[in-house]
């Protein structure tokens, strides 16, 4: 009389409908595979927190006419930068032009509850079959222990497939049910991100941000004084109606020093640089999420027999650019290559999904991390080092203001990838301030 | 010249009057004066009348008229004993095809909002429920003035003025205590008028079994009219005890924020808010509670808020009638002393 | 067999209701629709007795077609039918009018395949009329119990049900004849988390639509939509915000001031005395 006794089965389960997993399941939905897209939220991006801005260069590799599909963005990233914060006052080193003029733009400003949401109704159109308000808790395993499916919160739970693609964000739990990795991110190497979102008429972000009109956007990292003079990152990006201001600090950190997020967060918003930008604003939401920091250090083993990880799962984010919905994306769509392949062989074991870590090697995942993994053992090996930081001050200003033109993401590498140090960005940058004040006076 | 009658249900159970079935008759008899110039110049006389059904209910009639009915129409029969949906609005839909009421009130009780929507079905005419606001004003199209009746809507965000233009009676149900008793006249002259029952327990359609009256213990601060509730500010359990003997003197239960809840201080079925329960008591305290939103929606409808606080700038006194800026354990004790004077001075 | 229907709205979630400062209009968009909660609790009760007695549930929503989404959280919830009845023509419908579509509907669907027992929420978290239920049992005539906290018993072959049904002073235990109508309050049944299988099925169900062209009712085009609502709306606003009360501070004029000046206040209004009083004659009254 209750249809229960049918047995859910697909060609592969995705597990997370965020950037990661919306862009494999529309990979292989698209190659005809049957796909279950398992989300926890009530819909996609419900839950889900960034900055922030996306790299449309990662989007149009899986949806080549994305513009054609009227994404939910904000605002074109039209300037971009770090603003230093001392005191009172800021020096802001921010990028306009170049690149930045592209159409589409390189980067958008986006909310991630209506982005997250059209990123999987494109997978749906494509025939992903999305499973809403369901947490996967465990894995199904055959005798041999290889894995046949996924176990979900619900009675009745089990959703069979030959292959799984976890994407379950930064609280790796399923990752390391899969025994990829046997512990959680260590406090030392996550940052705990927290932001704002505040609601401003257009006109007023305008005028405040030195913007034309709600075609040009704003998304800068902000360094220095933003946290009771402890290190820390911030950010600020402009929405059409709205303003997301927040800024992220190392788990241990906020522990060393008992610090209440909220507090250092309206601290940072009292700021005489920050709070006239979002004075007289109304909050609309408050939320806090974790960054993954450790980047190649922590990065799990990315497959199994019968199972892959990727995005932040896998620590695939460079904190230095607030980036990760790219590298979730692209490893989203390379993993999903990868179970085609294995559906076509008919073979699911780990040797056939080792491809898709050659794939990441291939591109430009696995090297940008692994370019930062070298130097920060370069680090470990020359503590002197910080004491060329003011020189890369100056370079710093000297190149930017000389670099218009200069792609951006490849300027910023240059000139911070210098600044990553074992404890993490946030800490570099911290000291980077410390001393900054010291030698210029800030 | 025509009748023009302003019709009030007068709700009983064992012969016990709902008071609202008093404000209304105060209501109806503001609502009549405000059509008295209209009926002068076109001669029709205006008139306030209770509408009773019970059993052995008649001394009950005699006080509708000392509170301001005129007439008063009387169904005394067995079969009214208790209330019952169905024989109560088919007789009443009947009474009001007779005498063709042009307003018809009904409290905003649990009987009455039961029974206010089958009389309007039978009838075929507009009912707004809930009301907290009545006038008789002008409205395009219409020659007499018409019944404006104001209610909440969307969880009182918004208020709505609704007009039943056309059909006749036009019916509100309305909620107590946002009228004031009328004044009652001792000398107060009226009629009843003995009303014939044609119903049978065929047509009844249902029969009460038993009533059940639930034990103390089990709170229901929905329908409380006192709550003392406390909130995080409290730091301890302990807290509850003293608000519980506050709560006490006013024969009131103990009410409180998630965060108590969720720190296993209290149970739930004492939550109030969003996720909890909606309350509308009397009197709402609140000591050591912030006011977020996801609280207020479950209290901002209380008759009267005093809120207790040592944060001045604490969000709940935005919706308190009165605040006390201070430490609740030292607040709580003197509002216990001085309500404890002030019932002696009562009795 | 046993063979329930429900009635279920979709309502905007009234907790998350935003007012424009300026117009003073809801602002719709952003506001989360959900199944109007004492529904899922109606639901969640027949659906009940459908697994302990054997049979179906059947739901009947009248809206636009996006209340779809709340028929297939149904489905999901364990109904196994949803007809939506829908169409332009119903558009400003007030309750009178929506409880001529719904009994119309009902009139049908118990033709089709005769009803035992039909469920309504206690009220609708937008409109809180609780007129509906009441309305299209009376055109039905239909034995009507509201406020139904708990199903006792459901007889079959006798065809009576024994229900609870709580009031402000006690809860009557009532019997009455099948088919009747319920309009149930929250404590009759807890929503269950819905079994995989349920929801997966619910994801690809299609509801039923019923219109006025396509039938298979036929309606009166007097008696639906605003034509055939009598309430007509005069006028919207939002409350005026009830202006914050006088503060008086503790620490500056002591405890007991503080308290004095706040109870003042509360007997200014009478409600203080109100409250004593009335827990006076309560205290007497338990006194033997
Ligand atoms: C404050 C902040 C600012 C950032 N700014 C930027 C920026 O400007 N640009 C940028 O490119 N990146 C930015 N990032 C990083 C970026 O947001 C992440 O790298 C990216 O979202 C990772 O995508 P993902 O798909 O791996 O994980 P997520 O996007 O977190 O998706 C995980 C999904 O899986 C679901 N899920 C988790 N567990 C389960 C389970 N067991 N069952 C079912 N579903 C589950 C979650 O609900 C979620 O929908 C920022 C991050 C933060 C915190
Ligand atoms: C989806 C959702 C649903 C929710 N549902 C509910 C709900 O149903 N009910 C609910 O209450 N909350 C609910 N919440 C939680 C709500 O958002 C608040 O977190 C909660 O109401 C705060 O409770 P509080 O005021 O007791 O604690 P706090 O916000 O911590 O406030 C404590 C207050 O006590 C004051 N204080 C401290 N010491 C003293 C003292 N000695 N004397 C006097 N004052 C003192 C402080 O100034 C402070 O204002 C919900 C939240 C969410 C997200
Ligand atoms: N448009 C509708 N479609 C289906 N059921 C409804 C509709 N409107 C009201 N109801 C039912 O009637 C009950 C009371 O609604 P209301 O009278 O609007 O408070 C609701 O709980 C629903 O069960």
């Amino acid at each position: 009389m209750n249809h229960n006794d049918e047995k859910a089965s697909f060609d592969v389960v995705v597990v997370g409908a965020g950037l990661a997993g919306s862009a494999a399941a529309l990979i292989m939905a698209r190659a005809g595979l049957n796909v279950a897209l398992v989300e926890r939220g009530q819909k996609p991006g419900g839950k889900n927190y960034f900055g922030g801005a996306i790299y449309t260069h990662a989007i149009a590799e899986v949806l080549p006419d994305f513009m054609d599909r009227y994404p939910p963005f904000e605002r074109p990233v039209t300037e971009a930068g770090f603003w230093f914060l001392g005191e009172d006052g800021m020096v802001r080193a921010t990028v306009q032009g170049g690149k930045l003029k592209n159409s589409p733009a390189d980067a958008y400003t986006t909310l991630r509850a209506s982005f997250d949401l059209w990123w999987a109704e494109q997978a749906q159109k494509e025939g992903a079959f999305i499973i809403p308000k369901t947490t996967v808790v465990d894995f199904l395993r055959d005798e041999r222990g290889q894995v046949v499916g996924v176990m979900t919160d619900r009675p009745q739970g089990e959703i069979y497939a030959p292959v799984v693609i976890v994407c379950e964000g930064v609280n790796n739990l399923l990752t390391q049910k899969l025994g990829l990795i046997d512990h959680d991110l260590e406090p030392a190497h996550m940052a705990l991100a927290f932001k704002q979102l505040i609601s401003l008429p257009t006109e007023t972000i305008n005028a405040r941000f030195g913007l034309p009109n709600d075609q040009h956007g704003l998304a800068v990292s902000v360094l220095g004084d933003v946290s009771l003079g402890l290190p820390g990152m911030g950010f600020v990006y402009t929405n059409k109606t709205t303003v997301s201001v927040g800024l992220g600090v190392m788990l241990d950190t906020l522990a060393e020093y008992r610090l209440k997020p909220y507090e250092v967060l309206q601290r940072y918003l009292k700021h005489p640089a920050i709070a006239p930008l979002v004075q007289g604003g109304q909050l609309l939401e408050y939320g806090g999420h974790l960054i993954p920091e450790g980047g190649w250090r922590d990065m799990p083993k990315l497959y199994t027999d019968g199972a892959m990880v990727a995005g932040d799962a896998a620590t695939m984010v460079n904190a230095l650019h607030w980036e990760g919905t790219n590298m979730a994306i692209i490893a989203g769509k390379l993993a999903a290559e990868t179970a085609i392949e294995a559906h076509a062989k008919k073979d699911f074991s780990a040797r056939v999904l080792a491809r898709y870590e050659e794939r990441l090697k291939e591109g430009f995942i696995l090297r940008d991390m692994k370019q930062y993994r070298n130097f920060s053992k370069f680090l470990e090996t020359h503590p002197q080092f910080m004491g060329t930081y003011p020189a890369f001050l100056n370079d710093a200003l000297g190149n930017f203001f000389s670099a218009y033109g200069k792609p951006k993401k490849q300027l910023f590498s240059d000139i911070f990838s210098a600044l990553t140090s074992r404890r993490g960005l946030f800490k570099a940058a911290g000291d980077f301030i410390s001393m900054g004040r010291a030698v210029m006076g800030w | 010249m025509t009748a023009r009658r302003f019709w009030v249900f007068i709700e009983q159970e064992e012969g016990k009057v709902h008071p609202v079935s008093w404000e209304l008759l105060g209501v109806a008899r503001y609502l009549a004066s405000q059509v008295m110039d209209e009926a002068a110049a076109s001669g029709d006389e205006v008139s306030v009348e209770g509408v009773l059904l019970g059993h052995n209910v008649a001394p009950i009639a005699e006080e509708a008229i000392r509170y301001g009915a005129d007439r008063v129409y009387l169904f005394d029969d067995l079969m009214f004993e208790h209330y019952r949906t169905c024989p109560y609005y088919k007789t009443l839909a009947q009474v009001a095809k007779k005498y063709q009421p042009e307003v018809f009130l009904v409290g905003a009780t649990t009987l009455g909002r039961d029974l206010a929507g089958g009389i309007a079905t039978a009838l075929r005419t507009g009912l707004t429920a809930d009301c907290t606001q009545l006038e008789m004003g002008e409205a395009k199209g219409v020659a007499q003035k018409v019944l404006l009746a104001t209610r909440p809507a969307f969880g009182g965000n918004i208020l709505a003025t609704i007009m039943c233009r056309d059909s006749r009676p036009q019916m509100s149900s309305v909620r107590p205590r946002v009228f004031p008793m009328p004044p009652y006249n001792p000398e107060a002259q009226g009629e009843i008028i003995r009303e014939d029952v044609d119903m049978t327990e065929e047509g009844a359609m249902s029969c009460i079994l038993e009533f059940v009256h639930e034990k103390g213990e089990n709170v229901n601060i929905e329908y409380a009219d006192v709550i003392v509730a406390g909130g995080r500010g409290m730091g301890t359990p302990e807290g509850f005890r003293l608000l519980k003997e506050l709560a006490d003197l006013m024969g009131g239960v103990v009410g409180a924020s998630r965060p108590c809840i969720d720190a296993g201080w209290i149970s739930y079925a004492h939550q109030v808010g969003q996720s909890g329960k909606t309350v509308r008591p009397k009197l709402y305290i609140a000591a050591g509670i912030s006011g977020a939103l996801q609280h207020k929606v479950g209290m901002q409808n209380s008759d009267f808020i005093i809120a207790i606080n040592s944060d001045p700038e604490a969000p709940i006194f935005e919706v308190a009638d009165v605040g006390i800026v201070g430490d609740l354990y030292q607040v709580i004790p003197a509002m216990i002393e001085q309500i404890k004077a002030r019932k002696e001075a009562l009795a | 067999m046993f063979h329930a229907l429900v009635a279920v709205k979709q309502v905007p979630d009234t907790t998350n209701i935003r007012i424009d400062p300026e117009t003073g209009n809801l602002v719709r968009e952003g506001v989360p629709a959900i199944m109007n909660p004492y529904d899922a609790h109606a639901l969640a009760e027949a659906v009940r007795w459908k697994r302990a007695l054997g049979g179906k549930v059947t739901i009947v929503s009248m809206g636009p077609a996006s209340f779809g989404q709340t028929i297939r959280e149904a489905i999901e919830l364990g109904a196994d039918r949803g007809v939506l009845v829908s169409d332009r023509k119903f558009a400003g419908a007030d309750t009178l009018a929506t409880s001529y579509v719904l009994a119309e509907t009902i009139r049908k669907i118990h033709e089709q395949d005769p009803i035992d027992l039909i469920f309504f929420g206690k009220q609708a978290i937008d409109g809180d009329t609780a007129q509906v239920g009441p309305g299209v049992a009376v055109r039905l005539d239909l034995p009507v119990i509201t406020y139904a906290v708990k199903i006792r018993e459901i007889d079959l072959e006798g065809r009576r049900v024994v229900v609870e049904r709580k009031t402000e002073r006690w809860i009557e235990v009532i019997e009455t004849p099948l088919p009747a109508l319920l309009t149930c309050d929250k404590e009759i049944a807890d929503i269950p988390f819905a079994p995989l299988p349920d929801l997966i099925r619910s994801l690809r169900y299609e509801p039923e639509m019923w219109t006025v062209e396509a039938g298979p009712v036929t309606f009166d085009p007097a008696q639906v939509g605003g034509k055939g609502s009598p309430t007509i709306v005069y006028k919207m606003g939002t409350p005026p915000l009830p202006e914050a009360g006088e503060k008086f501070n503790a620490r500056e004029i002591g405890a007991e001031a503080a308290v004095k000046a706040a109870l003042d206040k509360a007997s200014a209004t009478g409600i203080l005395a109100a409250v004593l009083a009335q827990n006076e004659a309560a205290e007497k009254e338990a006194r033997p």
